[in-house]
């Protein structure tokens, strides 16, 4: 039917990054399973996926009641020793049988959730990406949970460089006539709607979870920057708040590096309304005129006290 | 940085000082949130001017996530929704102020289970996240909601935290306030018992006075000089006793002068509150600031 999903992104807290033997360790959940690193164009680490089972109603627009059983599948990643995720998914399945089976069969069928009861998709997909209904499926807690499990790992210290919130991504993809939406809810909440051509594959998720890092990445810097207060604050002032994503954040934007060829169309689209790339290089472009102005500024300062 | 607020006894303005550093703190440029753990009366609502959760709220309180009702407790961002004009806006320069409410009616904690300090945990691990400052106001006296977040933060060694032990400037507050930390089944007591080593607890332990009438303030003018005489005398006893009780000048992390709006309303007192309408005293403002400060800074908590 369709496949719904949400991803949480935070600051690993940490006060540096960390090496890729530490991100191994950190994402090492399940002991004899590997976690899987690439290495360009930015180190990326995915833990093994986790099961959760789940027996309970699915949010519906029209409220009516819809039954879901069966598991999700979580992970956990950290993007440049730095952007840390927790991610989870189910592909709903419209279920053979009108009562709940031996759970074997739903364990041989990971991040399959079987709907019982008449339900439609699209009333299904507006309720995940509607205001969420108490007592549903809830996978933001699920995601939040895995996050909470990296962020509290004992090889990291807690010394974040720079309090900032977590945010989540809540998505829904479909097969059909591409197309995707983008929307911006409060000011940590997104939804995406998506509609892809051919069948469900874990590349999707891989796209979702990519343009979670990126929106976090650019909600970021957009409170850096706001915290910096330019031209409300004296130069050297500002210039100090700015460093943080100069330190930690900048070098971190590579859009689409881990999406699949067939799935790179919708960033594109994505890159051309509302442009996120766009304003994430004048956000930049911002901070490195910033600090150019104050060194400026110091330098003439120097030169002055020469003079003199 | 977590820093929970507690007092030996009720009426001590805890929460009135509380979170009028957090106001302050935010304004100072900080990302801040405030959390009523008082769950017997959780009244924060009203002093942030928030009428919707006045005494809590109904649903999604922290009482409810405590318990496991909910998965993530309510947030109320103060200066989208105070009732108070001078709140509304949030001022330039100032960082976010967020009140996570108490569920109304939710009563006192029964029990300490694993299953609620690890939501403890969750919670506060996940706020010390994002926020530069989360001020937890536990209530009065030794209750289950101490002892939860002393079991708490011995999970989470790498947080740094602090304590505010809130008192009045009187005979009966300064032993009470002694007995809280050093007595029996007093902080440090409990936090060894959780695991917590004692003299390291110590020093995260500091004391506020609040309400305190100086000798010398402008209150006083009027007195006669045999009254003016006593009450100095009364304050240097005080101040001796506060020094046998371990609560004198080095542990104290600073005082709130007696305000007349706060023994009327408990309210945040804000710059307009002192500029324009001049209800309230320059002094009060001044040593909210000074607090909101010295909480963050390190050389105010050097070890005793």
């Amino acid at each position: 039917m369709l496949v719904m999903g949400e991803v949480h992104t935070g600051l690993l807290q940490n006060s540096g990054e960390i090496s890729e033997s530490t991100c191994r360790q950190v994402l090492g959940l399940m002991t004899g399973e590997t976690v899987r690193v690439s290495r360009r164009p930015i180190v990326h680490a995915l833990s093994p996926e986790r099961l959760t089972g789940v027996d309970c109603a699915l949010p519906t627009a029209s409220r009516s009641r819809v039954r879901g059983v069966g598991t999700v599948v979580s992970r956990c990643a950290v993007t440049g020793g730095r952007v840390a995720q927790g991610s989870s998914y189910v592909r709903l399945v419209r279920s053979e049988a009108d009562r709940r089976l031996p759970w074997s069969h739903y364990l041989a069928r990971p991040g399959v959730v079987e709907v019982l009861g008449k339900a439609k998709a699209a009333d299904l997909a507006e309720g995940f990406t509607g205001d969420s209904a108490p007592g549903c499926l809830n996978l933001g807690a699920v995601s939040g949970r895995f996050l909470d499990l990296v962020q509290a790992s004992p090889l990291l210290d807690r010394r974040a460089p720079f309090k900032i919130p977590r945010t989540s991504l809540r998505w829904v993809a479909e097969t059909g006539e591409p197309s995707i939406r983008f929307t911006l809810h409060t000011e940590q909440e997104r939804t995406l709607r998506l509609t892809h051509p051919g069948p469900f594959t874990p590349a999707v998720v891989d796209l979702c979870e990519d343009l979670a890092t990126h929106d976090w990445l650019l909600t970021s810097l957009l409170v850096i920057v706001e915290r910096a207060r330019i031209g409300g604050t004296p130069g050297a002032q500002a210039a100090a708040r700015l460093a943080p994503a100069i330190d930690h954040l900048m070098h971190l934007w590579m859009p689409a590096a881990r999406v699949e060829e067939w799935l790179t169309p919708f960033w594109e689209s994505l890159e051309r309304r509302p442009g996120f790339t766009r304003q994430w290089r004048s956000l930049v472009d911002r901070v490195r005129d910033q600090v150019a102005m104050n060194a400026l500024a110091l330098l003439s300062a120097t030169a002055e006290a020469g003079r003199r | 940085m977590l820093v929970f607020a507690i007092s030996d006894k009720g009426g001590t303005g805890r929460s009135v000082t509380g979170t009028n550093i957090v106001y302050r703190h935010a304004l100072q440029g900080n990302d801040v949130c405030y959390l009523d753990f008082d769950f017997g009366s959780p009244t924060a609502g009203a002093i942030f001017s928030v009428s919707a959760v006045a005494r809590g709220t109904r649903e999604n309180g922290l009482h409810h996530y405590l318990r496991g009702e909910c998965p993530q407790p309510r947030r109320v961002d103060v200066w989208a929704e105070s009732d108070r004009e001078g709140l509304r806006a949030r001022p330039p320069g100032a960082g976010r102020l967020v009140l996570l409410p108490g569920s109304e009616g939710g009563g006192e904690l029964s029990a300490l289970t694993d299953e609620v300090v690890g939501r403890c945990v969750q919670l506060l691990g996940r706020l010390d996240e994002e926020f530069d400052l989360c001020v937890v106001d536990v209530s009065a006296g030794r209750s289950f909601t101490a002892e939860l977040v002393l079991a708490a933060t011995v999970r989470m060694p790498a947080i740094p935290f602090r304590w505010l032990v809130f008192h009045r400037w009187t005979r009966q507050h300064i032993i009470a306030a002694d007995g809280l930390v050093t007595g029996a089944d007093g902080l440090l007591d409990v936090g060894t018992r959780f695991g917590h080593d004692p003299e390291d607890l110590r020093d995260r332990i500091r004391f506020v006075r609040t309400a305190v009438l100086e000798p010398d303030a402008a209150e006083l003018v009027g007195l006669r000089d045999e009254q003016r005489a006593w009450l100095s005398a009364c304050d240097s006893e005080l101040r001796e006793l506060a020094g046998r009780h371990g609560v004198g000048r080095t542990a104290m992390l600073g005082k709130i002068p007696l305000d007349p709006v706060l023994q009327w309303r408990e309210q945040l007192i804000t710059d307009e509150d002192v500029l324009a309408s001049k209800i309230a005293n320059a002094e009060t403002a001044a040593a909210f600031d000074d607090l909101a400060k010295k909480i963050v800074d390190d050389s105010a908590w050097e070890g005793l």
